[in-house]
């Protein structure tokens, strides 16, 4: 019978919460006037972006569903539905996150659609609902295949997907500095992802967790915000359009015109495709390593320091 | 839930925001307070090529830079700003200065709201070798 499992789409329910919770940032930032930013064209752009990927996943779901679902053909394992399996299933499905979200930065072909989260020089709720619209052509459904054929039922799975995504919701604001030291310890907090957001030489490729920091911690990618280098948000290289069009579309175009570039042999075009954002057969573009190397030339007493 | 009740919560959502920021002033262009500003916003986007020259327009939003790479402009997103080289430039005038379209697609198109003697002068100084 659980085939049919269903649980809620917690995304499309959270919805009047994501408002909610905007309006009162934005209450906050306004009596306040410290905590935020928030910028008109900026907004509409996230909130069309997340608008556009509500809608992408309507529209492409049955694509990873169909996968996930043969997987679960052909998986002789059932953990079954239990609380304790859905608890075990959220956090090896956090760690599934981890790495899809570090391929994210670390592969171009992914961060093709991953870019667009990063594309705001905000730093705001809105900018929590700036998710990606090509999200299913980085194929990083692959990743979650383990998840399935230990058992765990693809519903299941999704279901899991989401409230990790809701859970990133509130950790994109600098309405709030720190939390309790435990928490800053284990959980992904708005400190942290504060740093996932920056552009800074110190912050690139750093704090890829989704709820718990934990995995950065384990896997060396951690990096604390300091108080001495405030974040700068964004790209490397800031969009100069809010199109969501653009926004959610440049960087596949940027990859199909680095591959058809004539002279190149068939390595160079995979490597446009698959090396990190930044790669150039001819070195005239910086990868985040470049970029951190450049920094420390220039500020030597940084090394050894967070980051570098 | 109905997607009929998605939609209306997204899209009154969407409005509903969007009209709040806007009355409450949060639409402004960034502005470039002196020529510093100016060459502070291309380093942010173009750290390894300094400006040598900057000449910002007269409402400092805007700020044509020079460096030894070539020519380029600062221009606002919003209340940020972002960076371009004007290589492969085509400059238009309009009515209320002037319009560059790029040959790239994170930035096809600036709007420069300039006074009409600046945008008179300015595509001279954009297309002069640096
Ligand atoms: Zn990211
Ligand atoms: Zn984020």
């Amino acid at each position: 019978m659980t085939d049919m499992l269903s649980y809620p789409e917690v995304t499309h329910i959270a919805v009047p919460f994501f408002i909610a919770a905007i309006l009162a940032e934005l209450l906050w930032i306004v009596i306040k006037r410290r905590g935020g930013r928030y910028e008109t064209r900026d907004a509409l752009t996230s909130l069309i972006m997340g608008a556009g990927n509500v809608a992408a996943s309507i529209l492409l779901g049955f694509i990873a569903w169909g996968f996930f679902m043969v997987l679960w053909a052909l998986t002789p394992l059932d953990l079954g539905t239990s609380l304790g399996v859905v608890a075990l299933c959220f956090v090896l499905d956090d760690l599934r996150y981890y790495w899809v979200h570090r391929f994210g930065h670390r592969i171009r072909w992914v961060w093709a659609s991953h870019v667009n989260h990063h594309s705001s020089q905000h730093y705001n709720l809105t900018t929590a609902l700036r998710q990606t619209w090509t999200g299913t052509f980085t194929l990083m459904m692959i990743v979650r295949a383990p998840l399935v054929l230990l058992g765990f039922h693809p519903a299941m799975v999704l279901f899991c997907g989401g409230l990790n995504l809701i859970y990133q919701f509130w950790i994109h604001t600098e309405a709030i500095g720190k939390m309790p030291k435990w928490f800053e310890a284990v959980m992904n907090t708005p400190s942290h992802h504060r740093v996932h957001h920056g552009r800074n030489a110190r912050y690139l490729d750093a704090n890829y967790a989704g709820v718990f920091i934990i995995w950065d911690r384990m896997f060396g990618t951690f990096v604390p915000e300091l108080e001495d280098d405030k974040v700068d948000y964004g790209l490397v290289h800031n969009l100069g359009t809010f199109n969501p069009l653009r926004v959610a579309f440049h960087e596949w175009l940027g990859i199909f015109r680095d591959v058809r570039q004539p002279g190149l042999s068939l390595r160079q075009r995979l490597m446009y495709m698959l090396a990190p954002p930044g790669w150039s057969h001819d070195g005239s573009r910086d990868t985040s390593r470049a970029i951190k190397h450049k920094h420390l030339a220039q500020n030597p007493q940084d090394a050894g320091t967070p980051g570098f | 839930m109905a997607l009929e009740i998605l939609l209306i919560l997204v899209f009154g959502g969407i409005t509903g925001i969007v009209l709040l920021l806007h009355m409450l002033g949060l639409s402004a262009r960034a502005t470039l307070p002196d020529g510093a500003a100016a060459a502070k916003a291309w380093a942010d986007e173009f750290a390894d090529d300094p400006a040598l020259e900057v000449i910002l327009c007269r409402d400092h939003h805007a700020a044509l830079i020079t460096t030894a790479r070539g020519r380029g402009i600062v221009w606002p997103m919003g209340a940020d700003t972002t960076a371009r080289y004007l290589t492969g430039a085509r400059i238009y005038p309009t009515k209320t200065g002037l319009r560059i379209d790029l040959p790239d697609f994170t930035a096809p198109h600036i709007d420069l709201r300039l006074e009409p003697d600046e945008a008179r002068d300015w595509p001279d100084l954009m297309e002069k070798p640096a």
